[in-house]
């Protein structure tokens, strides 16, 4: 069943929503009103020159800001350089190389900075000694530990210590083994 | 879009990538492009010439120091209105602390009504709009100000607003329902 309205309820329907539309009109046209009378007021060149102070002023901090944001970058990268190059080197000191000498003798080096060539000192008496290593093509370093070379000739017996051992004193002592018919200079070396 | 149309965009959007390139003469020019309508918006929202100027120039402050921030030029002008409506809301609260101190210290006294149609508006009806709009929520606020600038369509207010064209409408329905009310006696 439908049910139609009645011409004078549609009537008042419609004045219903005239007198609504006529309200939202007249709300509109009051505040489109208000803003065109406040802003007939202005003075848009004043207006102007004030946000361009404030844009000079803005502009100035903004320089700064660029300006220390620039040398923190590079106070950054040069840390990440140096974090990367520290990485790198730790990476690298992990891989040993094996060296050979003239006389047949070999020595196990890890390179704290760049791989190369290196050579040690050879004492055939029970004594220490300082490991020449070159790194590199220029740089020549003295490796910073002790090395303990044990007289093959003594018996094993007598100093209670097998021979054609290196001792190595580093904060963390490593022992190499160079097989037990080999002469002490074949020995390992870690820098 | 027609060609007028498609030529503006393109000018604001080569102004804006200048701008963000670091040209300041080119902000410059996106500064008198904008000023007035930033000002209707701004006007609309705080009922008052002062503040709204206070407003617009932070706002413009504000969009110089992020342009670079803008990742589409071409939508710069909802960016940039977005910042003013902010700024605005942000202005409101101090103007309806204000507004509040009036209030206590014995109101504004008598009403004279005034048609909104003929005649000038007095300062009196002004400072009621003023108050009204105070009174309104941010959102509904931003609404109907926007939503009263010729040259913003519906769903250009809801992209400035980030929301649906249905909730922009139900908010300026809102808007204008509380201010039948508060203007009551200036509506009559």
């Amino acid at each position: 069943m439908v049910c139609i309205p009645g011409k004078a309820k549609i009537k008042g329907i419609a004045e219903r929503v005239s007198g609504m539309n006529k309200e939202k009109e007249n709300i509109d046209l009051l505040l489109k009103r208000n803003v065109s009378e406040q802003l007939a007021g202005v003075n848009w060149d004043e207006l102007n020159a004030a946000i361009s102070k404030k844009l000079n002023q803005a502009g100035r901090s903004k320089t700064r800001t660029v300006k220390y944001r620039r040398v923190f970058k590079i106070a950054a990268g040069i840390a990440a350089a140096a974090a990367v190059v520290l990485i790198a080197v730790t990476v690298r000191t992990d891989t040993p190389t094996t060296v050979r000498f003239e006389n047949g003798g070999k020595a196990v080096v890890k390179f704290v900075e760049s791989k190369g060539s290196a050579s040690v000192e050879l004492k055939h008496t029970s004594t220490k000694a300082a490991v020449m290593v070159d790194v590199g093509a220029s740089l020549r370093r003295v490796a910073k530990c002790d090395i303990e070379i044990i007289d093959a000739s003594v018996d094993k017996e007598k100093n209670g210590r097998q021979a054609a051992w290196i001792i190595i004193r580093m904060p963390e002592p490593v022992l190499a083994d160079n097989g037990v018919s080999r002469d002490e200079t074949d020995f390992a070396c870690l820098m | 879009m027609n060609d007028s149309l498609k030529d503006q965009t393109g000018n604001i959007e080569r102004l804006v990538k200048a701008s963000q390139a670091g040209d300041r003469g080119t902000f410059d020019e996106l500064v008198r492009l904008y000023q007035m309508r930033a000002m209707k918006i701004a006007v609309r929202m705080l009922g008052n010439t002062n503040e709204a100027a206070e407003a617009v120039q932070s706002g413009f402050v504000k969009a110089y120091l992020n342009i670079d921030r803008l990742r589409e030029p071409k939508r710069f002008e909802a960016w940039f209105f977005r910042i003013i409506a902010n700024t605005a809301i942000s202005q409101r609260r101090a103007a309806q602390c204000r507004a509040e101190k009036i209030k206590i210290a014995g109101g504004c006294g008598s009403k004279k009504v005034l048609s909104p149609v003929e005649g000038q508006i007095g300062e009196e009806l002004k400072e009621a709009i003023r108050r009204a709009m105070l009174k309104l929520s941010k959102k509904e606020a931003k609404a109907i100000a926007l939503f009263g600038m010729e040259d913003l369509s519906r769903e250009k207010v809801a992209e400035i607003m980030g929301c649906s064209s249905e909730t922009v409408r139900w908010y300026v329905f809102r808007a204008r329902q509380k201010l039948k009310v508060l203007l009551k006696e200036y509506l009559e």
